[in-house]
């Protein structure tokens, strides 16, 4: 039984992992998707969306573009299937996906090593005119590579983790447990300041105080609130550059209708 | 010069060129390396009109020199891959039909100087805002134990993933340098940047006043309860200092992110357990 579910988290991660890889990253690698078809394939969908929310949350603001980043990704699913297989809290799941963040980091400078060969390798194939090789290197080796480095930590950690896992959960006192889930509500906002930070200058920031005043003050959910930010951005589009470059226009319409005025005056 | 493969690649459908720059994209950090970046993911997905273009035998340092001219570094957001695809394959295919008079390097100076301007909206634009708004609703949903979170989160993904990633590949095929100039006379690039970080910030901001919660259990007997004062001046004022006290973190660029993560639980646990800060 429990073969059978470390399996079907084994796929999920082949998954995780080809999404940014293969499929130009359609976010199936994010916590809330890995976690939610976990719980659903593991038969605790609710586990599956508490772990995936409160999981994306906290990694929300930090972008994996290139190498800069750090990805929890695996951490959450590995942590969110430990949850689900030994019953444990939630906060259980987060305190799996540190570490498991910690050993992707160590695992991935290993693969990235490999893969400044696997450049070379397709260097020397196009110089012996050996072009199906130099294909296969990147499409076929490269994958192949990820999908190692990343089944084979899920596999064992999921495992053989399960275990180590629940006799700690078991073990840890209370103030411990509430005091990780406050500091994951902290990371959240490490996150957000990281987005802040990518974005932000002293022209718009304007805006996000417009958006936290109004969430703050209505307590409206984030869909209303991102849809109103899209509007006001056309808007603010329009105001910028569609009506500036109709201006001259605006103003001599002004200035003739003020002329009509005066004339009436007159 | 044969016209041999000419003929080939002129007489390949659109539509068949077209899906191998999307895949292509799609398939951009299949090696990722520090050394060349996306390198080799790029002279695979030009493989394809390369192979068309050179198919004799005594072609073969032509191919050769084409298939290492994609070999450069590269590094973009894999979306907007396609636009540069699309117009290497054409300006390609332009080199084989006239050698004489056209600069091959052009073809790279043409990749290098888009790739930078081009990852910068892209990725403002996919992980910036489109992420964070298909992420935080699913997530507000989510919570709520609504499994319609996480699948509206996917279809908002892929819905604005796929057919960017298509037109691109198609705008840059068929309109290809034209495009390029046009591109940098419109301020395409300003106007982009301008709109995704007015809605990415709105929503930022949304974000950090209703996502995560951090209140104070502080109070002296009954009648001062410091969160019911903090409520009735400016609601949620403890999240927006903690997210600005993070952001002035990362502005000084002394932390680690790894080491911010720990530090969070670590004060979480010490906040925790004097009852200074709850979630």
């Amino acid at each position: 039984m429990r073969l059978v579910q470390t399996l079907i988290v084994v796929l999920i991660s082949v998954m995780m992992i080809l999404d940014s890889r293969m499929f130009g990253r359609l976010n199936f690698e994010r916590p809330l998707l890995t976690c939610t078809i976990c719980g659903l394939l593991l038969g605790n969908l609710q586990v599956g969306l508490q772990v995936g929310a409160t999981m994306e949350l906290a990694t929300l603001g930090m972008m994996s573009i290139g190498a800069s980043g750090i990805d929890m990704n695996m951490g959450a699913l590995v942590g969110c299937a430990i949850c689900i297989m030994t019953g444990a809290d939630i906060e259980t799941a987060l305190t799996v996906a540190v570490p498991m963040t910690l050993l992707c980091t160590v695992l991935d400078t290993i693969a990235s090593v490999v893969r400044i060969n696997f450049t070379h390798m397709c260097d020397n194939a196009v110089d012996a005119g050996d072009f199906a090789k130099a294909k296969r290197v990147d499409i076929v080796y490269g994958p192949v590579l990820y999908v190692l480095f990343t089944i084979i930590p899920v596999f064992l950690s999921v495992y053989f983790g399960a275990d180590f896992v629940q006799s700690i959960a078991s073990s840890v006192p209370e103030w411990v447990t509430s005091g990780v889930s406050l500091g994951a509500n902290i990371i959240a906002f490490f996150g957000f300041a990281m987005l802040l930070s990518t974005m932000v200058n002293k022209n718009t920031v304007v805006y996000f105080f417009a958006g936290f005043l109004l969430a703050a003050y209505s307590g409206l959910d984030l869909t209303a609130i991102a849809l109103i930010g899209i509007v006001l951005a056309v808007i603010i589009y329009t105001v910028k550059y569609v009506v500036v470059s109709n201006r001259p226009a605006v103003e001599s319409n002004t200035s003739s209708t003020l002329d009509d005025l005066e004339d009436l005056d007159n | 010069m044969s016209q041999k493969g000419l003929e080939a690649q002129r007489n390949t459908p659109l539509n068949k060129k077209l899906k191998e720059i999307f895949w292509g994209a799609w398939c951009m950090q299949t090696n990722w390396n520090y050394e060349r970046q996306m390198n080799t993911a790029y002279m695979y997905a030009m493989s394809h009109t390369i192979d068309r273009l050179y198919p004799e035998e005594d072609e073969i340092e032509k191919k050769k020199e084409a298939y290492r001219r994609h070999l450069e570094f590269f590094n973009i957001t894999p979306q907007c891959a396609a636009l540069t695809l699309g117009i290497s394959a054409a300006m390609e295919e332009e080199y084989a039909a006239d050698p004489e008079n056209f600069d091959p390097s052009v073809i790279n100076a043409v990749k290098v100087a888009l790739m930078g301007p081009l990852s910068g909206i892209g990725d403002s634009l996919f992980q910036g805002t489109i992420r964070i708004i298909a992420m935080s609703i699913g997530i507000s949903l989510a919570q709520q134990g609504n499994i319609l979170g996480p699948i509206l989160a996917a279809l908002i993904s892929i819905f604005t993933s796929a057919p960017i990633t298509w037109y691109l590949g198609k705008l840059g095929y068929t309109r290809g340098q034209e495009f390029v100039r046009q591109m940098s006379e419109s301020n395409l690039m300003e106007k982009v940047m301008f709109v995704c970080s007015i809605a990415g910030l709105f929503v930022i901001g949304g974000m950090s006043a209703s996502l995560s919660n951090l209140t104070t259990p502080i109070s002296f007997g009954e009648t001062f309860v410091l969160q019911n004062v903090i409520d009735g001046i400016l609601p949620k004022a403890i999240p927006l200092g903690m997210t600005w006290l993070m952001y002035y973190i990362i502005k000084s660029g002394k932390v680690k992110p790894m080491t911010v993560i720990i530090g969070c639980f670590i004060a979480g646990i010490i906040l925790n357990y004097f009852g200074i800060l709850a979630a």
